[in-house]
């Protein structure tokens, strides 16, 4: 067991870092040495001034309401699995630091029990939204127009999403934030080490599998159309551009 | 498939490449948020027109040619070469979109699948694949274009029996339709018909209007048919008449595309600045009108009357409010259509699409949104400045037994002003 | 001159409105054989720049554009 944390969970990490990273940045160079288009492709009604542009991005591309306008219902599970997947990763600071403030005013055991709370909320959320997606890739024009593409990131990421739910509600009251960190800092310190209470509990098949999904799903990322996290922003800008 | 024909039709795409395309290929998330916001795929539930649909087929090339990941795992992303059936499907797709953009609203990352499929279009064409009708309409343009001398005296002709018919209207003998007016303000640049000059031209002359009429057509066929070159000499056209007669402005007709071709086209593809102010004829008629430059009067429209925004004015123009203060300005019976404004459905008829024969079934299966819209407003009289919605929409006004009466706006003004002459007979 | 041309196809335009006469004299061009003439009559005197401009530039031949009365006439011979 301690070679599969090893390869997913260290060398898995470094690498996924590396393409994930690597991906991202010549992603975002391929776009910006590519010359803008020369005609003008914004769209009506669009604020007059600069800042009433900028602002209607960040309302167009973080709420979307002319989608949740034609089609509430998935607006409503893609807003929700976003939002969920927003306040996961936040909570996966954790990981690095514990979070200033709400420890004190918690307690430690406060702390645990908040953690388990808002975590198993994103969790349930999330995995709601990846089934809601997965089935609604399953019928009609959904089906007829994914490609396996839309499938195996649906894949992975349940994969991510089921592992981490696994090792929130079965070892959730008992490995508690601090002993993931000390893996965590370990990696990222590279001074890789697993602690003991990992090693000697089954949470670290679910750690491993959580890792190993989420390897897999962030090193296709930046090859995938899951680069739509950083390209909404130029395209929402383009429509209410001049 | 053929090596030289793969070449030359990824190079289209390779020329056409730019940051938007790219973003617009890379981002899709198939989410298919734009399949009810298109009239077409919602008129005819078919798959080829679900606006994701359409942009995939260019995606699955640029997938194949343009990316690593695609290259190398094409069945990822189900890319392939640009083989018959695939240009097949992209004819459909390309040739019957009306460009109205109603997706990219809907979109949340606001992709063009019309600006997609403009790139689509210089495939086909580049294919030996390009519309014939859409091709031979352009080239005919151009061809007026080359050849002015040609067409001058049935032009001047022409436009003096329209003149006498203005007369008749203003009850004005002096009422002209100034032909190359040097050092006029306006050039006021009409459809070929007749209809779009004559109403035009009395509220031009009403108005004391200092103002020439183009020997050219506003419409632009090589816009619709995909080629940026032949749509570029076309508008160039009455471009290079307007530097030649030293007018301040160009106001384009009651035509949806060819306001947006000017005001937001011409620049990219003539790669200079517009010398001139582009006005649509409708935001002129409501400066008269707020002016008091021409008089309406209430009460001579009868019945309630609505209003279309075409999509290339309104959504993709952002003319919203000045037709409707125009038509306000003439009746009190005002209502609007729902959804309307940037929401307005599209009416199937953009994009060229009435001149093709081939998609006739789908063009009118396409309209059942407005014909919907059309009966729940409860009025009587349409309002629609755009020659393509208006062909269109009288005949789902037929085929429908709507019992609408579908005009222009500036025939509307025209009924609604107190002339001397007698009243126009509505076309 | 029409009286002794041999009419193949007789396409009435009448209240259409520019450039719809030009799109039907091209959507029935291929409907008359190689040689053969199609008469249009239309009443929107755009057509009588449209219909020679679209003819030379697709390579067919007006043999005839004239004015009657209200009405535009067109004889249009199918060249290729």
């Amino acid at each position: 067991m301690e070679t599969y944390l090893w390869i997913t969970s260290v060398w898995g990490v470094y690498l996924t870092a590396i393409v994930f990273f690597g991906g991202m940045g010549w992603r975002i160079y391929e776009w910006s040495t590519t010359p803008k288009s020369a005609v003008r492709l914004g769209m009506f009604p669009k604020p007059k001034s600069g800042a009433g542009r900028f602002a209607k991005l960040l309302g167009d591309t973080f709420i979307a309401p002319q989608s949740a306008k034609i089609e509430p219902t998935m607006w409503t599970f893609a807003f929700a699995f976003h939002l969920a997947a927003l306040g996961a990763f936040v909570g996966h600071g954790r990981l690095i630091k514990e979070f200033p403030v709400l420890p004190e005013m918690l307690g430690e055991a406060g702390m645990n029990t908040f953690a388990a709370w808002t975590g198993s909320i994103a969790g349930i959320v999330m995995l709601a939204g990846v089934l809601f997606w997965i089935a609604r890739r399953t019928y009609g024009p959904f089906k007829n127009l994914s490609v396996p593409e839309d499938y195996l990131l649906l894949f992975l990421l349940l994969g991510v999403v089921v592992m981490g739910d696994h090792m929130r509600f079965v070892y959730g009251g008992t490995i508690h934030a601090g002993v993931y960190r000390d893996w965590f800092m370990s990696v990222l310190t590279f001074k890789p080490a697993f602690p003991s209470e990992l090693l000697s509990s089954n949470v670290s098949v679910s750690l491993g599998t959580h890792m190993l999904f989420a390897d897999l799903f962030l090193m296709y990322f930046p090859f995938s159309k899951l680069v739509h996290s950083i390209g909404a922003f130029s395209s929402n800008l383009v429509r209410s551009s001049e | 498939m053929d090596s030289q024909q793969l070449t030359t039709l990824t190079g289209v795409i390779d020329k056409k490449m730019n940051r938007q395309l790219k973003q617009y290929m890379d981002i899709c998330a198939r989410c298919a948020i734009c399949k009810d916001a298109c009239h077409q795929y919602v008129g005819t539930g078919d798959f080829k027109y679900l606006p994701a649909r359409r942009a995939e087929l260019i995606r699955q090339i640029y997938k194949k040619y343009f990316t690593k990941s695609g290259e190398f795992v094409p069945a990822l992303y189900e890319a392939r070469d640009p083989d018959d059936n695939l240009l097949d499907e992209l004819y459909d797709s390309a040739y019957a979109c009306t460009g109205c953009r109603r997706c990219m609203y809907y979109c949340p990352f606001s992709i063009d699948t019309a600006w997609i499929l403009s790139v689509a279009k210089a495939i086909l064409i580049a294919a030996g694949r390009g519309n014939e009708m859409l091709g031979q309409l352009a080239d005919a343009a151009i061809f007026k274009g080359d050849n002015a001398e040609m067409f001058n005296d049935v032009m001047i002709s022409g436009f003096e029996d329209i003149q006498e018919e203005v007369r008749e209207i203003t009850g004005n003998p002096n009422s002209r339709i100034p032909v190359n007016k040097e050092g006029a303000d306006i050039l006021y640049v009409a459809l070929a018909g007749a209809h779009t000059i004559r109403p035009a031209a009395v509220i031009f002359e009403e108005a004391g209007e200092n103002w020439t009429i183009s020997m050219f057509e506003a419409a632009n066929y090589g816009f619709f048919y995909g080629d940026t070159d032949k749509a570029r000499l076309i508008t160039k056209r009455y471009i290079d008449e307007a530097k030649r007669l030293g007018v301040k402005e160009i106001v384009v007709p009651e035509c949806g595309h060819a306001y947006r071709v000017a005001e937001m086209f011409y620049e990219a593809w003539s790669k200079e600045p517009m010398p001139f102010k582009i006005s649509h004829i409708l935001e002129k008629v409501d400066e008269y009108i707020k002016s008091g430059r021409i008089t309406v009067e209430k009460g001579l429209i009868e019945g309630k009357v609505t209003y279309h925004d075409p999509c290339q004015i309104g959504r993709n123009g952002g003319i919203f409010e000045q037709p409707r203060d125009i038509v306000k300005a003439v009746t009190d019976d005002f209502v609007d259509l729902i959804p309307n404004r940037q929401e307005q459905w599209c009416c199937g008829g953009g994009g060229g699409i009435v001149a093709m024969d081939e998609f006739k079934e789908t063009r009118l299966a396409s309209g059942s949104k407005k014909v919907e819209q059309l009966r729940a407003s409860g009025a009587s009289v349409l309002a629609c400045p755009c020659e393509n919605c208006r062909l269109q929409i009288e005949e789902l006004n037929e085929m429908h037994g709507l019992g609408l009466q579908v005009w222009q706006v500036i025939d509307l003004v025209v009924a609604a002003m107190p002339l001397k002459g007698k009243k126009p007979v509505h076309v | 001159m029409s009286d002794e041309t041999n009419i193949d196809l007789e396409l009435d335009l009448k209240g259409l409105l520019c450039p719809l006469p030009m799109v039907k004299v091209s959507q029935n061009i291929g409907k008359v054989p190689v040689g053969g003439v199609i008469r249009a009559v239309a009443t929107d005197p755009g057509a009588m720049a449209d219909i020679p401009a679209w003819a030379k530039s697709t390579g067919n031949e007006v043999l005839q554009a004239e004015k009657e009365g209200g009405e535009f006439v067109f004889l249009v011979k199918r060249v290729k």
